[in-house]
């Protein structure tokens, strides 16, 4: 399996609109910081975390809507440089996206079936008369009835919104489709058909998929890997049932335990109060329950084989000076995961 | 509990739980009859007119509430679930609303035959509902500590015999403590905002403050969790179960059966405007007897990557405008037989406190045959 996106030590720091004085501005927000990963051909990489973890952050980088502040993000192994067009249009050829608000990625002006037809026309690549085939190819992929065609994004329910933003993106194939909380607004059998659906495309069109969503039991039905984010900070990777079955870090640990299924009866009492990140070292460390003093300084990469990395104290054996050696596989691929004191000012 | 202080030099101490005590999750506890009943629909039928036609939204649709239960009512987009949360505030505009047949009986009194004044007083503190898009509910111009600060001030002057209002510290107070104990932060912070400088899970939790601090009696609440993280959630259900001790009752409106099989005591299983599954939570998600029901439980998706497709039988949602003869189901129901298309089952108990309108579920052997 290739690498189809290369992420490196991207950061996408947000300046503060709150000025701290006339020629002053004020602090910088990282929304992602240092986080390195790769997605696959063929591959599902599932992306989790709470709100404000930045997941959308990087979906948005993905397809150029953002610019990284630092760091590199390849593409196919062609280095996407944000300030060329070029490469921008290059990445929204081979990237397609699903946003999480239905209503708001969705042009009130347009009719069902325009709002559609613009992703053909804006592909180029289509000739005109198969303009109907494939939208009513996708429209019944997506659940979508034809008497919603002619309708206006206001009149749909937000279910039904977001089963058409589906259609949009998936109407032109892509080889990488970032789905942004694409299911959060469907009821549970859509939920299903659309989950169904993306796994059939996903082998039948050759795509991967970046798939977001803070939903635990969707994530774990769809991708192969994940990374668990956490303020901006990826603190673990590997493939999901690892993580599902045995997370290691500390975070992650929690947030396994406290998805809600059908079957556990009992909620899990959430003592903490809202998460807040360290300015310094792991972010994790504040809540944390079993951080200690060297959690001060920013945790390495640690590899528990098979992919298999977090980004925790816990599971450092470096006291022996053998850190080294634990770097993780994916190193390899790049320049590695460089562990850098970070500071948020 | 001292304010936090922000230059507080042991950050871990000062960032402690500052919440009072977490509220307890107990199992249900079980009432033994002769409780009263908070809320009573039944038969509720409406229509929605408009230059296209007539639309049937909800059809002879019956519920019942016992105090301090908390119900589900569970269904697809279109099901008609936030029509019949609107229907029993009086919310529904009419045009293009109307009302058939029925009667809302909140507290001995025919919610749909009261004049508008006698019904505001019922809003808020007697009925509240949490909307879905928080952002609607919440007035862009004033700060949250306004918004919330003001159904305080409704709150108390409702009260009876009228309790005096706190003076400005104490309200600051109050509202302090229960963004606290919705998991925000850093309330202070939260509390000089407007809505649109918040995040939509803040949001949501800003408008489900503004409904507690009200303390209705019954609380109806439209998808509050939904898009909202597993921290989050488990916390607004936290406090909805808290609430539910206090004595209020709540209908909780969701498609997520996973939260719907946490929290309800009862759920009502709705398509199309009718209920079609209703009981004891427990039972109806494990041993469901309508398809339908079956249909979304097999939705919830389980297990890895590698697990078989989701079991559900493709199918287009229904169109209200244009519903099948029979059971309205039967299109997308996989054991539909020739009596099904024919004419449509009634909601009828099949055994205690399960009930289910379906032609193949079998009254003498109690389960779907």
């Amino acid at each position: 399996m290739g690498d189809l996106v290369e992420i490196e030590n991207l950061t996408v720091a947000f300046r503060s609109k709150r000025r701290e004085g006339l020629f002053r501005s004020g602090p910088s927000l990282k929304a992602l910081d240092d986080v390195s990963l790769t997605i696959g051909e063929n591959e599902t990489f599932g992306l989790t975390g709470e709100t404000g973890s930045g997941k959308s952050t990087l979906a948005k980088v993905l397809v150029g809507l953002y610019k990284p502040t630092s760091g590199t993000v390849r593409f196919l192994g062609r280095e996407i440089d944000y300030k060329k067009r070029k490469d921008i249009a290059y990445l929204r050829q081979n990237v397609g996206i699903v946003f999480q608000d239905p209503v708001r990625s969705l042009n009130p002006s347009l009719t069902v079936k325009e709002v559609i037809t613009e992703a053909l026309i804006a592909a180029k690549s289509i000739p005109k008369k198969d303009y109907d085939e494939r939208i009513s190819f996708i429209t019944k992929l997506v659940g979508v009835t034809k008497d919603l065609l002619p309708r206006r994004p206001r009149e749909l329910s937000g279910g039904q919104r977001q089963r058409i933003s589906l259609a949009r993106a998936l109407v032109v194939p892509k080889k990488l489709l970032v789905l942004d909380e694409p299911t959060s607004a469907l009821d549970v059998s859509i939920q299903a058909q659309v989950l169904n659906t993306l796994k059939k495309l996903k082998s039948e069109l050759n795509m991967s998929y970046l798939f977001i969503t803070h939903d635990i039991n969707v994530i774990k039905y769809v991708s192969h890997r994940l990374g668990v984010l956490f303020y901006g900070k990826l603190v673990e990777v590997g493939d999901t049932r690892t993580i599902n079955t045995a997370p290691k870090h500390p975070y992650t640990q929690s947030l396994i335990s406290h998805v809600l299924t059908l079957k556990k009866v009992g909620l899990q009492e959430t003592v903490t109060s809202e998460h807040r990140p360290a300015p310094s070292g792991c972010r994790y460390r504040i809540v944390c329950p079993a951080a200690f003093e060297r959690c001060d300084t920013v945790p390495p990469w640690l590899n528990l084989g098979d992919g298999h990395l977090v980004s925790c104290f816990l599971y450092d054996r470096s006291t022996q000076k053998e850190s080294q050696a634990l770097i993780p596989a994916t190193a390899a691929t790049g320049g590695g995961l460089p562990v850098t004191p970070h500071e948020l000012p | 509990m001292p304010a936090d202080n922000p230059g507080e030099t042991n950050a871990r101490q000062a960032l402690a739980p500052a919440v009072s005590a977490p509220p307890s999750y107990s199992p249900r506890p079980r009432k033994e009859g002769g409780e009263d009943i908070a809320l009573e629909i039944k038969d509720l039928t409406i229509d929605f007119v408009s230059v296209d036609g007539r639309v049937r939204i909800l059809n002879g649709v019956s519920l019942v509430a016992k105090k301090g239960e908390v119900v589900g009512i569970v269904g697809e987009s279109g099901s008609g679930k936030t029509t019949l949360g609107m229907a029993i505030l009086g919310l529904l505009d009419s045009p293009p609303a109307r009302i058939v047949s029925g009667s809302v009986v909140f507290e001995g009194r025919d919610l749909l035959k009261l004049k508008p004044e006698e019904m505001e007083k019922i809003h808020g503190t007697g009925i509240n509902m949490v909307f879905q898009e928080p952002l609607d509910s919440l007035n862009p111009v004033y700060t949250v500590e306004t918004q919330i600060a003001e159904s305080l001030k409704v709150q108390r002057k409702r009260q009876d015999p009228p309790v005096a209002q706190e003076s400005e510290d104490e309200t600051k107070k109050l509202i302090t403590d229960l963004l606290r104990n919705l998991c925000i932060d850093k309330p202070e912070e939260v509390l000089e905002r407007y809505p649109h400088e918040l995040s939509g899970g803040m949001r949501q939790r800003v408008a489900i403050s503004i409904s507690t601090i009200e303390k209705p009696r019954l609380m109806i609440s439209d998808e509050p969790t939904t898009g909202l993280d597993a921290y989050v959630q488990n916390r607004i259900l936290g406090m909805f179960s808290a609430q539910r001790k206090a004595g209020e009752t709540l209908l909780y409106i969701t498609h997520d059966l996973t939260i719907a099989s946490q929290i309800c005591d009862r759920i009502y299983i709705m398509y199309a405007g009718r209920v079609m599954e209703a009981g004891e939570t427990r039972g109806v998600l494990q041993e469901p007897l309508h398809p339908y029901t079956s249909t979304l439980v097999a939705s919830v998706p389980q297990g890895f990557e590698d697990a078989p497709p989701l079991s559900v039988q493709l199918g287009e949602p229904p169109d209200l405008r244009n519903l099948p003869t029979g059971c309205k189901f039967n299109p997308r129901c996989p054991h539909a037989k020739d009596a099904c298309k024919e004419t449509e089952p009634k909601l009828e108990e099949i055994f205690a406190d399960r009930y289910a309108a379906c032609w193949r579920v079998d009254k003498a052997l109690g389960r779907f045959s």
